[in-house]
């Protein structure tokens, strides 16, 4: 037993050098995915304190409607560009609809108009798109299809261009949103609000118009999300389970962190792979990633119970 | 008063014929998903079955002049609301059409106490094809183990599965599970290795530690008992790791075209075992156009009518028609009750005759049902994807039931001890 837990997995990775490289990889682009689909919720929650329960469901929202919109007749592109109207649309009317008068509200009160707002979502999504699972317009958007293979250690290592898109598109959005909100106005408001809200509001940044843009960036990534799994597996409303894959990497990370987001992502992402592969399997049957990554997250909670990277709330009483 | 008078009369008069009215009602209840992870498996399935009970209403006044009522209620696959919604129809359903392995198994004792049959055509718990024990569900024209055994009947046609390495790739879910106890005993007895490979609900569209595990292992083969979400998964994970499409196999709920038209060519060679096989040129399908789809009567759209699941629904509908048309029959009533639907259930006889008549012909094999046999053991035939649609790649397979009849019985009989006080049907033998 102990040989299995400690020295053969180990040695399986040295043996199998190339295997190893595969899993990372399938790790690394796992872990992309989550960070993205964490980011979403983190941008909401820094902000507004909203625990963003529609994240899942925006996912799909946006993926049905590109989808949709292309199977209309609308050219690839132009569908990107008017899906990006469709959640900038859903951003201000979530904001005026359901956010504007629950303003002061506890934030379990936010967090149910949340659930809310999912399963609205889920049942005019259903209304307009179907149920049906949908292609993801993969090639008509011009991302690349096929591999490339490697011979690493006179091995086999197969690289999909479709991941390694996922992989470059994903860490220049999240650069591209690092840089917004580090460097212009709209982005330092957001982390101004995310500090102190009352200091915020007092200086004159409007709480609105940062609702309606945190919410229409994590429309963005939710696009961006839906295309990446959507190619993978076909668009249907089975791609907002992929939403509670956030959950642990919110834990680990914080859930004010941006940093935390990207950096809990790949660490779920890979480790999960790793565990899955060279121990679950193996020893436990397999299909730990269902619970490995909470797991995970509930160790370091018990550590550091503001995750990796979130902000230690001291409260004086 | 006068006025008052006739408004009695009038309101007494119409609740006679409303009840009346709602006495030539079948009451059919099926307990849908047309919402959630798995929805996209399921409409198609569930517009075949509608459309067949409305193109019986449209044309025929229903069955026996008994209107169908074919109520839908929406589960999602939840199994919680599975049983919500039997509970909620049970009152005036002659019949529950559960859906869901996980649900069939919750409402399978309530249903031995409220006398209801369940008809799970292809689906549910694989013992109750012991009718004696089962006496009130039927699994019809096939159920799993059936389907496990074809399968591994078909791999053997290429030689012995001694020493081969068989991988099992399946929903974390008592629907991926039931095959397991088969598939180990021919595991055991044909000398092959089965590899049980569970997906979790969460992880169905992201299976790359799964078929990392495939690459690692190199089975001979894949056998995926698939659902909703997870078989196009599986089989872009399949294309992706380039596993050898010729020696991945699904069970009957793993060959949706439109999961196969996810990846088009590269899925050519993947095989299904089916029960039923489309045929768009069938005579029933031109009414179903017809008299259904075109008068507008339909949720279904043209290119899901020519797909397996489509037809597979219809044929579902047709087996329930059948039944109540029996039971109908040998009662002399057209209202028939949920205890004269169990008679005709367990009295199907679906010949090639009868298919040729209902226009049916080739749709699905012929199979007969008795009190002992609530599951008919009908065979199947093995599917091929051709790169745009599913074509016959077999012969008529039929499963060896006497190989693990032993097993049925066994695992009915543990089934009733477990959950005793369990009514039996005294008065049917092994033999009847």
């Amino acid at each position: 037993m102990l040989n299995d837990i400690f020295i053969a997995p180990f040695v399986d990775m040295f043996t199998a050098p190339d295997f190893l490289m595969q899993v990372l990889w399938e790790g690394l682009v796992s872990g992309i995915l989550y960070a993205l689909i964490a980011l979403g919720f983190v941008l909401i929650f820094r902000s507004s304190r909203i625990f963003n329960f529609a994240q899942g469901i925006m996912v799909v929202f946006a993926a049905l409607s590109l989808v949709g919109l292309f199977a209309m007749g609308v050219p690839a592109w132009i569908s990107v560009g008017l899906t990006l109207g469709v959640m900038f649309v859903l951003a201000v009317v979530i904001e005026r609809v359901v956010l504007r008068p629950l303003v002061g509200q506890p934030d379990i009160i936010l967090f149910m108009a949340t659930i809310g707002i999912t399963l609205f979502l889920i049942g005019f999504g259903e209304t307009i798109f179907g149920g049906e699972n949908k292609v993801m317009i993969t090639e008509e958007l011009g991302i690349p299809t096929g591999d490339t293979v490697l011979e690493p250690f006179d091995g086999l290592l197969i690289l999909q261009h479709l991941d390694i898109t996922v992989v470059v598109v994903a860490t220049l959005l999240v650069l591209g949103l690092l840089a917004f909100l580090n460097y212009t106005q709209m982005g330092r408001a957001i982390r101004a609000l995310g500090d102190d809200h009352q200091a915020a509001l007092s200086v004159g940044i409007s709480l609105q118009t940062i609702w309606v843009l945190v919410w229409f960036i994590a429309g963005i990534i939710a696009l961006v999300t839906g295309i990446a799994w959507g190619a993978r597996a076909g668009v249907s409303f089975a791609l907002e389970v992929i939403a509670y894959k956030a959950l642990p990497v919110l834990m680990l990370g914080g859930l004010e962190s941006i940093t935390g987001a990207i950096v809990g992502g790949l660490m779920i992402g890979i480790l999960e792979k790793l565990f899955e592969i060279y121990w679950g399997q193996p020893l436990l049957g397999g299909n730990t990633e269902t619970w490995f990554a909470f797991v995970l997250a509930l160790i370091v909670l018990l550590f550091r119970p503001q995750g990796l990277f979130g902000e230690r709330i001291i409260e004086r009483v | 008063m006068k006025h008052f008078t006739k408004l009695a009369a009038a309101a007494a008069l119409g609740t006679v014929l409303g009840t009346a009215a709602v006495a030539q009602e079948l009451y059919t209840p099926n307990l849908a998903y047309r919402t959630g992870p798995f929805a996209a498996t399921g409409i198609p399935l569930m517009n075949g079955q509608a459309d067949y009970m409305t193109l019986l209403n449209e044309r025929d006044g229903g069955i026996g002049g008994a209107k169908i009522d074919f109520e839908e209620c929406e589960t999602g696959y939840s199994t919680e609301k599975g049983v919500e919604c039997y509970e909620k129809t049970k009152g005036k359903a002659i019949v529950t059409q559960p859906w869901s392995t996980g649900i069939t198994l919750q409402v399978l004792p309530k249903t031995n106490v409220d006398q209801i049959p369940i008809l799970a055509p292809g689906y549910g718990f694989s013992p109750m094809a012991d009718g004696k024990v089962f006496q009130w569900a039927f699994n019809v024209p096939s159920g799993y183990w059936d389907a496990a055994d074809m399968i591994v009947q078909y791999l053997e046609q290429d030689g012995s599965l001694e020493g081969k390495k068989i991988a099992f790739l399946h929903l974390d879910h008592p629907y991926g599970k039931e095959p397991l106890p088969l598939l180990e005993k021919l595991a055991g007895e044909k000398g092959f290795e089965l590899l049980p490979i569970p997906v979790g609900l969460k992880e169905m569209q992201n299976q790359s530690a799964q078929w990392l595990q495939i690459r690692r292992e190199r089975p001979d083969n894949v056998v995926m008992w698939g659902w909703g979400a997870m078989n196009a998964g599986a089989i872009t994970e399949a294309v992706k790791t380039k596993y050898p499409m010729e020696n991945f196999i699904g069970v009957w709920w793993a060959g949706h075209d439109a999961d196969l038209k996810l990846v088009g060519d590269d899925g050519k060679g993947y095989k299904s075992i089916s029960w039923s096989f489309p045929n768009p040129d069938a005579p029933v399908m031109k009414e179903l156009k017809e008299r259904v789809f075109d008068a507008g009567l339909s949720q279904s759209n043209a290119e899901e009518m020519q797909g397996v699941f489509y037809g597979r629904g219809v044929v579902m509908s047709m087996i329930l028609s059948e039944a109540i048309q029996g039971a109908q029959k040998n009662f002399g009533t057209a209202e028939i009750d949920a205890s004269q639907l169990r008679w005709g259930l367990e009295n199907l006889n679906i010949t090639e005759e009868r298919l040729a008549e209902l226009g049916m012909a080739g749709m699905v094999p012929p199979f007969s049902t008795s009190c002992a046999n609530h599951t008919g053991h009908s065979g199947g035939w093995m599917l091929e994807w051709d790169g745009s649609k599913f074509v016959k790649a077999s012969d008529l397979l039929t499963p060896n039931t006497a190989g693990y009849s032993d097993l049925i019985g066994s695992a009915a009989s543990e089934y009733a001890t477990a959950n005793a006080p369990w009514a039996v049907n005294e008065e049917c033998s092994a033999t009847n």
